[in-house]
């Protein structure tokens, strides 16, 4: 009866193949990424797309009476500026992000989770709706998921 | 063809009406405009075999639904698994408090083709959320969960030598996604540590003449294709209690869509190895979730 142990070890090898494969790719769009000379910057499309992106952002805040709220006394121009050049900074742009910081900008506010991802969706419909590819979509709200720490750090 | 004969030949199992129900108001209830959680779409995973949100065969440390902070969350779920010789039937329900508490209830029943007869068990779970978040968490989501579960008929499991027709599994499971981490795509990981008893996963019943507790890691990859889409691979370790009927690890490789917050069907190839003494049982998977 040796049949079962055979078949317990193709099942494992059948284990271990697929887990190394997922490694091995892993590893490979990693190296691959490091190499790449584009930034995240230019794949979401520059300036221009970015400042369309805050601009599209700003519609589907302001048709969210949850999220709108947060902004009654926010001076909106000068908002919409200061998230442009914090996208810009984040994405290896040439801008220099010189806002106040997370935690600073949205003390006592009272979010809660709900509105953070609210946010979120509403900023990853902006970008899909101004044609940004689903990497450097992904790889953008990679960077700025981070933040969530600091965001919630004073509420 | 086999398929298809096998998944929809006719059953007298009272569950099997059950299921169709169960069914039918998951799809009424999705068709429904309604209430949506605001936790981003597919971030309540999907409903694993034992009720609670996960995978297919392991449960991940996501709550079910996609309700956050001060909000509730509710789930449905139908599921069918087809193997050689063995059909499993599993409805359940769950609901989320706040994203911090999710208790679940589900029934499996057992269609024992080969062998005739068939299998059933209760199993009454609940999870709570430790830390953390699956998506803005640098340490991801980390929650404890247990699983209660009873047979509703112990003959042959007691006959097969398990100790107990009912038993308890306590688990430890954390998952996180990795943003654009594969071709741009993001990447899910889940790993559980169970403690359990369960000879499997319970429908044998509990402890046997070869051991009795034990600690078994599960684990899990998937790949986001698309934001609401996900494929993967599960596999999930089981104990060896019972020296009349030889158990393996159980393996699978799934494909989830998420149609929207309310519905996603769950796709899946199962090699779940020796069964009650019936070698390499191999098959497919179909689960449907509705959530609120």
């Amino acid at each position: 009866m040796s049949f079962p142990h055979k078949c317990k070890r193709t099942h494992r090898g059948l284990i271990t193949v697929t887990f190394a494969t997922i490694a091995i790719t892993l590893a490979g769009c990693t190296h691959q990424s490091a190499t790449q000379s584009t930034t995240l910057y230019e794949r979401l499309g520059g300036q221009g797309t970015i400042d369309t992106v805050v601009e599209n952002l700003l519609y589907r805040i302001a048709d969210d009476p949850e999220v709108v709220v947060f902004f009654a006394n926010t001076n909106i121009d000068l908002f919409a500026e200061s998230l442009a050049s914090q996208l810009c900074d984040v994405s290896d742009g040439p801008c220099h992000y010189e806002g106040p910081p997370m935690d600073r900008a949205h003390q006592h506010m009272g979010l809660t989770d709900a509105h953070f991802n609210r946010l979120v969706e509403h900023l990853d419909a902006a970008m899909q709706a101004e044609g940004i590819a689903l990497g450097a979509r992904n790889e953008l709200l990679g960077r700025l998921a981070p933040m969530y720490t600091d965001v919630m750090r004073l509420q | 063809m086999m398929l298809f004969q096998s998944m929809f030949s006719p059953s007298s199992s009272p569950f099997r009406h059950f299921f169709f129900s169960c069914l039918a108001v998951c799809l009424a209830l999705a068709a429904m405009p309604s209430y949506a959680g605001s936790r981003i779409v597919s971030t309540g995973g999907v409903s694993a075999i034992e009720g609670a949100a996960g995978g297919g065969l392991s449960p991940w440390a996501v709550l079910a639904s996609t309700a956050s902070e001060q909000e509730i969350g509710v789930t449905a779920a139908a599921t069918h698994a087809w193997v050689d010789d063995y059909r499993l039937t599993v409805t359940g329900a769950s609901l989320n408090v706040y994203d911090r508490i999710e208790v679940s209830v589900a029934r499996q029943t057992l269609d024992l083709d080969t062998l005739g007869g068939e299998l059933g068990q209760d199993i009454y779970g609940a999870k709570v959320r430790l830390l953390g978040d699956v998506l803005y968490h640098p340490w991801g989501i980390w929650s404890v969960g247990m699983q209660h579960k009873r047979l509703v008929d112990g003959t042959i499991p007691t006959a097969l030598g398990a100790d107990k027709t009912s038993g308890t599994d306590m688990y430890l499971s954390a998952s996180k996604l990795l943003f654009s981490a594969v071709a741009g795509r993001n990447v899910l990981f889940n790993a559980t540590l169970r403690n359990t008893n369960a000879n499997q996963g319970g429908l044998l019943g509990f402890g046997g003449d070869q051991s009795s507790r034990s600690w078994m890691a599960e684990g899990s990859v998937g790949v986001f294709i698309t934001p609401q889409w996900v494929v993967g691979a599960e596999y999930r370790q089981k104990p060896d209690n019972l020296s009349v009927a030889k158990e393996d690890d159980w393996q699978s490789l799934y494909s989830a869509y998420f149609f929207n917050k309310h519905l996603s069907l769950t796709g899946a190839w199962l090699n779940l190895g020796d069964i009650a003494g019936l070698p390499s049982q191999r098959g497919g998977y179909l689960s449907l979730q509705a959530a609120f």
